[in-house]
């Protein structure tokens, strides 16, 4: 009995029983759908046949099934995610220390750092196509830009965050700037530097999707606006639904991997983390 | 004691005269050209700020009609994405095993692309008003409160559950009921944590609006708008209505640190 | 105890679940069928009182703000008709599927003739199968068609690489020639060339874009490929002045001044062979649209090798998003566009500098349709 309790509170039992709860709820919808519209694949397909889209061998092009369709444009589209995430990472990276260092520099760029979620990227897409002149690179900078805000916000928390008994324990050792950021201040904040990297994870790849949508070409984005406007079936779409929510949660917990292998430390507490 | 005060004051001024001297610093440069041939590009796509000013003058009725659909859009959904996110944190927090699990789902939404979910969304609203205008409101108003939804339950979660260890022993020593240590404990300190899934859900809301308009079948918003000028090739009015589009980010999260700094303040 | 929990933790989790997907497709059973039943009446209503003129439809979709159109710069030659019968010049978004007019939430959709009207009529793959059982409305029988594909770039590209333009012209004139001549052939080689519409409907669409490039808006034969109509181009024009609306007062002024020779150079088409070598031989070329047979010459062209031939070296990059074909010629990151001649008249009224240098689509190729 008590190891049946055990089964059912367990964590990956949960998450077990709300998927397949989302799953009923969804072939409800799905079969109320399907018997009122004229085209339920536009609307609410059933699950049964997004999975069957997907291991379908029918050729939805010349050449390509749905699954290699949607998986090489997903290569193509997380590549670029995940260069513009690098770059987001290091520009958020460096923008924290140097506003850790330099209070000027952090006074003018704070408020400018606020700003930059506020700007309705997709607006801006064509304008900063315009400026890189190439669209494969515009859409890796806009990944970088979404990216960079999180990163550098939360380190910025982290920096701020460190006991002063810490600091002035350095300062007591008469350790020069150096030695402070790379003894105490760069370790201290490497939890708060991750807390941005998981914000930031999905969206990069989420914002890589939309920026696809700017112009024709490989890419997941390309791809969903096509399947939108008719140009092959609906099903795609609802593949890259699936496959960019999944590979957004992936990113997520790949991000809490990853801090686990390099921080085997534990951090005093769960408080500054904001999410 | 008055140099320290003196101190602040300094410091609040420097916080707000550096920003605002960058900013004049950009536009000086904008205006006079040096900022296009910094970023190698030509006054079309980046128009000056006198041509983008004198077309928001212009046009400032068809703009306000705009801006209210939107700002309309992004405040409904606001409200309805953080009540409904503040309602599933607290059933969670009521039931902590499924609860958690359940929220994992909830902030699994967070990962659909925004321009994914705003399609789903109006086609499964089509059949709620014959009125076009009326459907489109109720789509645009979902995608953003599917979109706000996530940060504040996951937020609201933390704070009703990370409690200060005394203070839920002090509770239990009263022998407090659950719905006075609700009200008196878990609801309080559950307020800054509301604030902080709002940082992240206001401007997420008018992003929101703005994809969703890109979408909606009744055309009006600013988002259209953007989107309709840069298709038809008109760069200054594009940027007219993206430069009104971070006017109203700006004035939701000034509004919202107003609102926070009340609150808040009224705490300690 | 347990028990009871377990039950009110199921309960709870429903209520949650019905509350969110409930407020997202509310009611969508009970209504759907009410509107099935209002449509069928509608129907009725329809075949009762015998035949409804084109203008009749037209108003009366209008009075109930039914009317759809994509908008986004496709949709002036709609605000024509509208105002022409007098009625409020306003339209629905329409998606770029069908649905809306399947479902009847529009009862006058706008359609292309070589694209979305296949769709609705057809019922292979994606389309919806109503065979005879609709109408059209025609904007060349209107008389407010605007004329749509074209081919263009910049006056300073043109400028700097006459042959180059002159080469690419002829060659993409001969790659239309051919795809008329043979549209199944053309279908086949668009859709290996990496289309997703389905094979069928590429063929269909090959032989509706064939009529729009060898017929023109009176209904009178083609011959010349890529000839620029005076008459039908002074007539997009001034419709484009009428209806075209920019809230930038610079371009609305500019817009009103722009004569024929601002947008369009006869200079660069030709179907003699007379041009020298190409100043740039690598360049790109972006649709207006996703790759399908509606830009089938280009496709034919490639694949024929006229390009080849005349040393050209092309790179056909397909449209569809938000970063227009105007923008990307404009910004030098294509050197060719296929956009609507319209879109042209607007991006140079907004400043850019564009120039048609070839006219492919002879007609106007966008329908209103309707259920019967």
């Amino acid at each position: 009995m008590r190891k049946l309790k055990c089964i059912l509170t367990s964590k990956p039992f949960v998450t077990l029983c709300w998927i397949i709860l989302l799953i009923v709820i969804w072939e409800i919808f799905a079969s109320v759908v399907a018997q009122t519209k004229r085209t339920p694949e536009n609307v609410m397909p059933h699950l049964s046949g997004i999975i069957e889209s997907v291991f379908s061998d029918k050729k939805i092009n010349g050449s390509q099934t749905v699954l290699e369709m949607v998986l090489e444009n997903a290569a193509a589209t997380l590549s670029r995610a995940g260069i513009g995430y690098l770059i987001g990472i290091v520009l958020g990276f460096v923008l924290a220390l140097l506003m850790s260092l330099s209070g000027v520099i952090e006074k003018i760029a704070f408020p400018y750092l606020m700003l930059i979620q506020l700007i309705p990227i997709l607006g801006m897409a064509p304008i900063i196509n315009a400026i890189t002149g190439d669209i494969a690179v515009s859409r890796i900078v806009i990944a970088a830009i979404l990216t960079f805000y999180p990163v550098a916000t939360n380190t910025i928390a982290g920096f701020k965050a460190i006991e002063p008994a810490k600091h002035e324990l350095m300062y007591s050792y008469a350790a020069n700037k150096f030695q402070i950021y790379t003894k105490t201040m760069i370790p201290f904040c490497i939890p708060y530097f991750f807390t941005g990297l998981k914000i930031s994870a999905p969206m990069a790849i989420t914002a890589s999707i939309l920026v696809d949508t700017l112009q024709g070409g490989i890419g997941l984005g390309c791809l969903l606006s096509q399947s939108l406007k008719g140009a092959m079936t609906r099903y795609v779409f609802w593949d890259i639904v699936f496959f960019s929510a999944l590979i957004g949660i992936l990113s997520f917990y790949l991000m809490g991997v990853i801090e686990n292998l390099l921080c085997r430390y534990k951090r005093a507490g769960g408080s500054g983390k904001k999410e | 004691m008055k140099k320290t005060k003196l101190g602040r004051n300094r410091e609040r001024i420097e916080t707000i005269v550096y920003p605002v001297m960058f900013g004049i610093l950009i536009m000086v440069l904008w205006q006079t050209g040096l900022l296009h041939k910094l970023l190698h590009t030509d006054d079309y796509i980046l128009p000056y700020p006198d041509k983008i000013i004198n077309i928001i003058t212009d046009n400032s009725d068809k703009i306000m009609v705009n801006v209210w659909a939107s700002v309309e859009v992004a405040l409904c959904g606001l409200l309805l994405g953080s009540v409904i996110g503040y309602l599933i944190a607290i059933i969670a927090s009521a039931f902590p095993t499924y609860g958690a699990g359940g929220l994992t789902i909830v902030s699994a939404f967070n990962a659909i692309p925004i321009v994914a979910l705003a399609p789903v969304i109006i086609n499964w609203t089509k059949d709620v008003s014959t009125v076009a205008e009326e459907r489109s409101m109720v789509a645009k108003i979902l995608v953003v409160t599917v979109t706000s939804m996530a940060a504040m339950s996951v937020n609201a979660y933390r704070g009703l559950t990370e409690l200060p260890q005394f203070s839920d022993d002090l509770m239990k020593t009263y022998a407090a009921g659950r719905l006075t240590e609700f009200v008196k404990l878990r609801l309080p300190n559950s307020l800054p944590y509301i604030f902080t899934a709002l940082r992240v859900s206001v401007p997420g809301s008018v992003i929101g609006a703005l994809v969703s308009e890109y979408f909606a079948e009744y055309i009006i918003g600013v988002g259209r708008q953007i989107r309709e000028n840069i298709l038809i090739a008109q760069y200054a009015t594009a940027w007219a209505y993206i430069i009104v589009a971070c006017l109203i980010g700006i004035l939701m999260y000034v509004l919202l640190m107003i609102v926070e700094a009340i609150f808040l303040r009224k705490r300690r | 105890m347990k028990q009871t929990k377990k039950v009110l933790v199921i309960a709870l989790a429903l209520a949650m679940a019905a509350a969110a997907f409930g407020g997202c497709s509310s009611g969508s059973g009970s209504e759907a069928s009410k509107e099935a039943s209002s449509a069928s009446s509608a129907q009725t209503e329809a075949s009762g009182s015998e035949e409804l003129t084109d203008g009749d439809r037209i108003i009366a979709a209008a009075k109930e703000g039914k009317v759809g159109n994509w908008g986004l710069g496709n949709e002036y030659e709609i605000l024509a008709l509208l105002t022409k019968y007098e009625q409020e010049p306003k339209y629905l978004s329409q998606s770029f599927d069908m649905d809306g007019f399947d479902d009847g939430s529009i009862t006058l959709a706008s359609a292309m003739t070589y694209n979305e009207l296949g769709l609705v009529k057809n019922s292979y793959e994606g389309g919806y199968g109503y065979g005879e059982n609709i109408g059209i409305i025609d904007m060349n029988n209107e008389g407010v068609a605007m004329l749509e594909d074209n081919l263009f770039c910049t006056k300073e590209f043109a400028k700097a690489n006459p042959n180059t333009v002159k080469a690419f012209v002829y060659a993409s004139m001969q790659g239309w020639k051919y795809a008329c001549e043979h549209p199944d052939e053309a279908a086949q080689i668009v859709y290996e060339a990496g289309s997703s519409v389905s094979s069928d409907h590429q063929a269909y669409m090959a032989s509706e874009v064939k009529k729009l490039v060898e017929t023109d808006t009176k209904g009178a034969a083609v011959t010349e490929y890529g000839k620029m109509d005076e008459e039908a181009m002074q007539q997009t024009l001034d419709l484009a002045k009428k209806y075209i609306s920019l809230d930038d007062k610079t371009a609305a002024d500019k817009l009103q001044t722009l004569t024929l020779d601002d947008i369009r150079d006869t200079s660069f088409l030709s179907s003699e062979k007379d041009f020298g070598t190409p100043e740039k031989t690598d360049v790109k070329i972006q649709l207006k649209w996703l790759p399908q047979c509606q830009f089938m010459g280009y496709y034919v062209a490639k694949a024929k090798g006229y390009y080849d031939e005349v040393g050209l070296n092309v790179d056909i990059i397909s449209g569809g998003g938000d970063i227009g074909e105007t923008t990307a010629v404009n910004n030098g990151t294509v050197d060719f566009g296929v956009t609507w001649v319209s879109n042209l008249i607007s991006a140079d009224a907004g400043g850019m500098d564009l120039v048609e240098v070839a006219q492919v689509f002879q007609r106007s190729g966008l329908v209103l349709v309707y259920k019967k």
